[in-house]
């Protein structure tokens, strides 16, 4: 294996990716380094390599990815539909349970209005007219005796 | 003169679909072939591009046009991949015969030298790490320049550079014999 330390950048000039005096010196280091060149040779036949050998896309498959993108619009309108429907099966479950917990109790009846309407219920006779019949029951014995 | 890909992009925005479907045409073909080589079967990379495309159309309002379609495809690409190996749980692909059964249908000629080749290559590469599998697939496949790549890989330029100074060297020594 080609130990040179100019070696680490055979790719980047591979590749034309160095700048104008790094690829110059670069051209310079490979007329007198055999070993660089040597693997500068076995870079371009690596890549020749992978330009026969990268598979070919069929026919077939090109037109199952222009399909696929021809029935986004109908998947999504199906996708924004189930959000939709579980957010509101979600509010009318939130307004369901809020509304048997928070109604107020309207059956009970306050204690105060209870006892006010008990006393109401009970009524007594007015004083005066017990005062009244003590009078006339006295007054009659009053003249039985004269 | 020929429409860019930043223009079919900014039609497709608005609703253009047809603007889409050509960019698919002018990308699909590498998109797969990077796919194969880094997922390893014909169906699986199929998927991958597939998902890649619904993904680039979905997103197209992201696209903010800093980097070229082709490197936004790219990383988009590299995701999808991505999560396929987190989802099969870093399993091996499907078997790589299933690259030379593209070619050998039952009309199809006889096994090649040049099958034989590919099938060599691709096993080569699959020996590699993902990361050093990732930057020589895009550079030899895509031609996306470093920088496309330290991009599309969100990685600094220079560990592109030494991440295919390795990737090369481990294939020249798995494909010796192809090299001299």
């Amino acid at each position: 294996m080609n130990e040179c330390k100019q070696a680490e950048r055979l790719g980047a000039y591979h590749d034309g990716e160095l700048s104008g005096a790094a690829r110059a010196e670069m051209e310079r280091h490979l007329r007198q380094c055999p070993s660089c060149a040597a693997e500068l040779a076995r870079l371009g036949r690596l890549s020749e390599l992978f330009r026969a050998a990268a598979p070919k896309l069929s026919p077939a498959a090109l037109r199952r990815f222009h399909d696929g993108i021809d029935t986004i619009p109908m998947a999504d309108l199906r996708r924004v539909a189930e959000v939709v429907g579980a957010i509101a099966a979600s509010i009318l479950l939130v307004c369901s349970i809020w509304l048997v917990k928070g109604r107020p109790a309207i059956d009970v009846i306050p204690v105060w209005e209870t006892v006010a309407v008990a006393r109401q219920e009970m009524p007594t006779a007015a004083p005066e007219e017990e005062l009244g019949q003590w009078m006339v029951q006295d007054l009659s014995g009053k003249n039985a005796n004269d | 003169m020929e429409i860019t890909d930043l223009e079919l992009v900014g039609k497709a925005r608005k609703g253009n679909s047809s603007a889409f479907h050509t960019l698919l045409d002018r990308h699909a073909a590498y998109l797969f072939s990077v796919a194969v080589s880094m997922v390893g079967s014909i169906a699986d990379a199929e998927d991958v591009v597939q998902e890649t495309l619904l993904g680039a159309f979905r997103g197209l309002r992201g696209f903010e046009g800093r980097s070229s379609v082709k490197t936004w495809l790219t990383s988009i690409l590299i995701r999808q991949t991505a999560m396929r190996h987190r989802s099969l749980g870093r399993k091996q692909a499907a078997s790589l015969e299933s690259v030379a059964e593209v070619e050998s249908g039952p009309s199809a000629a006889p096994r090649t030298e040049a099958t034989d080749t590919r099938l060599d290559l691709m096993a080569a590469i699959r020996q590699l790490s993902p990361d050093h599998r990732e930057v020589i697939v895009l550079r030899e496949l895509s031609g996306l320049s470093y920088e496309e790549m330290a991009e599309a890989l969100g990685v600094p330029r220079g560990t592109i550079e030494s991440r295919l100074f390795r990737a090369r060297r481990e294939l020249q020594d798995r494909l010796h014999d192809y090299l001299v």
